[in-house]
């Protein structure tokens, strides 16, 4: 089993935090990961993307060419990514920050209005995880109760009594999860 | 401490395991992309548990030359920097040098030259292993592909240090600094006692012994004549290190009718190249030097023969091309695929160039 997945969108969002608790969750199951983000002189608003690639076996490439899975969370990085997912691979994108939805007919294109059920749960934070909860519920790269186990080890002690309501977010991202 | 499976970033590895393998002292000043070393240091106070000193110095200069001080007195001490800081420290590397004292050097290469950019770059290769600081001398330059080898290369890199009482040096770049992987950090070794340092390193200033001559500091030798011994046996140890540590890694190479040869990052990009060179039909192997200096030219040159041609891929407009030239000796063509000032490539880009460069 290999997974190569970009998780692309603002600054601010949650996108390398979204990366870090997924390669953790793989570490959990033994796996090995990597998490590659493009990093620099960024900011809140400004863009940002991991690449995350879990796999049974050594990986060799932190940095692809194509994905198997795309989380594409605004326009831009949809005009960057989306003709960077592999045939028959999957995109995943948030409606809110879409404007022009993806065009592409040889891969699988689900949305998930994550941004709008963050709103509803009063909670902005857990945008992220229920993002992730969709991916995991196309691909079950990682278990539920792994990724907790990733959010224990990533999430500093005092913020562990968080841990319930982004097992919730994972949870509603499991069931908004659509195909377009 | 025991030995630990974790994931963390390259910078954050290097921290860890100088710790656990029993580091005297860190000496740095921080920039991008290296500051986790300093930060993770700092967070993870040694001061406390091994009594490791950690300082953050004034400048990078100061941080090489109190290296220099630490290293005198037989301290496994270490510094790290990024590009622009460590051509500031190049005058205290060629320091250590002369004096011959052991210490461990990061550079997590970012754009240059000048401040240039702070992401990932290769294009400190000449100044690691062609000076860089001034005079005949070298560095053992280790070159890491994973976090695991940012962590391992930093015991390794002392040992080598302390075995040839000579600087080494670990070459990374932003990619290795930044990305996070599966790490597996040593169990903790205890610091060395006093009297350890005094019976493992007789040269050093540990105090002056009753029984014995001052044991003197300096790469100063006013006389030509002896400065030329001096010489002499430096460049005896470098044919001592040529001849015992070089280091390289071969992947798919027996059957390859193309070779790619990359270090660091672009070994590991490489590598996803020639799966997908495989996957069209295209036999090519890699082989990853380890030790920049000493070189494994004996290992390359062994493929003149056997290859078809030599595609060089770093993130630099051609410097370890030149070393690679030198030990095929002209038997079998050798092309360069590079990036400059930041830019990484991704494997298609390297597939596209070993068909266009060296296929055809």
């Amino acid at each position: 089993m290999k997974e190569e997945i970009i998780i692309a969108g603002f600054g601010g969002q949650g996108v390398l935090s979204m990366g870090k608790i997924l390669a953790y969750s793989g570490l959990m199951e033994g796996k090995e990961v990597t998490w590659m983000p493009a990093y620099g002189p960024e900011q809140r608003g400004g863009t940002a993307n991991v690449t995350v690639i879990v796999s049974d076996d050594k990986i060799s490439s932190p940095i692809l060419s194509k994905y198997d899975a795309a989380i594409i969370l605004n326009q831009p990085s949809l005009e960057k990514f989306e003709s960077k997912v592999k045939p028959g691979g999957i995109l995943i994108y948030d409606g809110y920050g879409i404007i022009n939805p993806p065009t592409r007919k040889d891969i699988k294109v689900y949305r998930i209005d994550a941004m709008d059920a963050a709103n509803e749960m009063n909670n902005a934070k857990a945008f992220n995880m229920i993002v992730l909860g969709g991916l995991l519920k196309l691909h079950p790269i990682v278990t539920l109760e792994n990724v907790i186990k990733g959010l224990k080890k990533t999430l500093p002690e005092r913020h562990h009594h968080l841990i319930p309501m982004n097992e919730e977010a994972i949870k509603k991202g499991m069931e908004l999860i659509r195909e377009v | 401490m025991a030995e630990e499976v974790v994931l963390m970033k390259g910078n954050e590895a290097i921290a860890h395991a100088a710790i656990r393998c029993g580091a005297d002292g860190y000496f740095g000043y921080p920039i991008t992309p290296q500051s986790e070393v300093l930060e993770t240091l700092a967070e993870l106070k040694p001061w406390e548990t091994t009594g490791m000193v950690v300082l953050q110095a004034e400048s990078e200069v100061a941080a090489i030359n109190m290296v220099y001080g630490g290293a005198g007195s037989g301290k496994k001490v270490m510094t790290s920097s990024s590009s622009p800081g460590v051509s500031l420290k190049q005058e205290g590397i060629s320091y250590l040098a002369g004096a011959e004292l052991p210490c461990l050097i990061v550079n997590v290469m970012r754009g240059g030259p000048g401040l240039g950019t702070i992401q990932p770059s290769q294009a400190d290769y000449f100044q690691t292993v062609k000076g860089g600081g001034h005079g005949d001398y070298k560095l053992i330059a280790l070159a890491p592909a994973s976090v695991q080898e940012m962590a391992d290369f930093v015991a390794l890199g002392f040992e080598l240090a302390f075995k040839y009482r000579n600087p080494a040096i670990i070459l990374a770049d932003g990619v290795i600094g930044q990305m996070m992987e599966k790490v597996v950090l040593p169990a903790q070794k205890p610091r060395r006692t006093e009297a350890e340092v005094i019976e493992q390193c007789p040269w050093a200033a540990t105090g002056k012994a009753k029984d014995r001559k001052p044991n003197i500091i300096t790469s100063l030798e006013l006389k030509p004549e002896a400065m030329e011994i001096n010489n002499l046996r430096f460049q005896a140890k470098y044919r001592e290190i040529e001849e015992n540590e070089v280091r390289f890694e071969e992947i798919n190479c027996e059957d390859a009718e193309y070779l790619i040869i990359a270090f660091g990052s672009m070994a590991r990009i490489g590598q996803k190249a020639m799966e997908l060179a495989r996957e069209k039909g295209i036999k090519v192997g890699i082989l990853r030097p380890i030790t920049l200096w000493p070189f494994p030219t004996k290992a390359i040159a062994a493929y003149a023969d056997k290859v078809k041609g030599i595609l060089v891929t770093e993130l630099n407009a051609g410097q370890m091309i030149e070393d690679v030239r030198l030990a095929v000796n002209g038997k079998v063509k050798v092309e360069h695929f590079g990036r400059l000032g930041g830019i990484v490539p991704d494997p298609d880009e390297i597939v596209t160039a070993l068909e266009e460069k060296i296929i055809k």
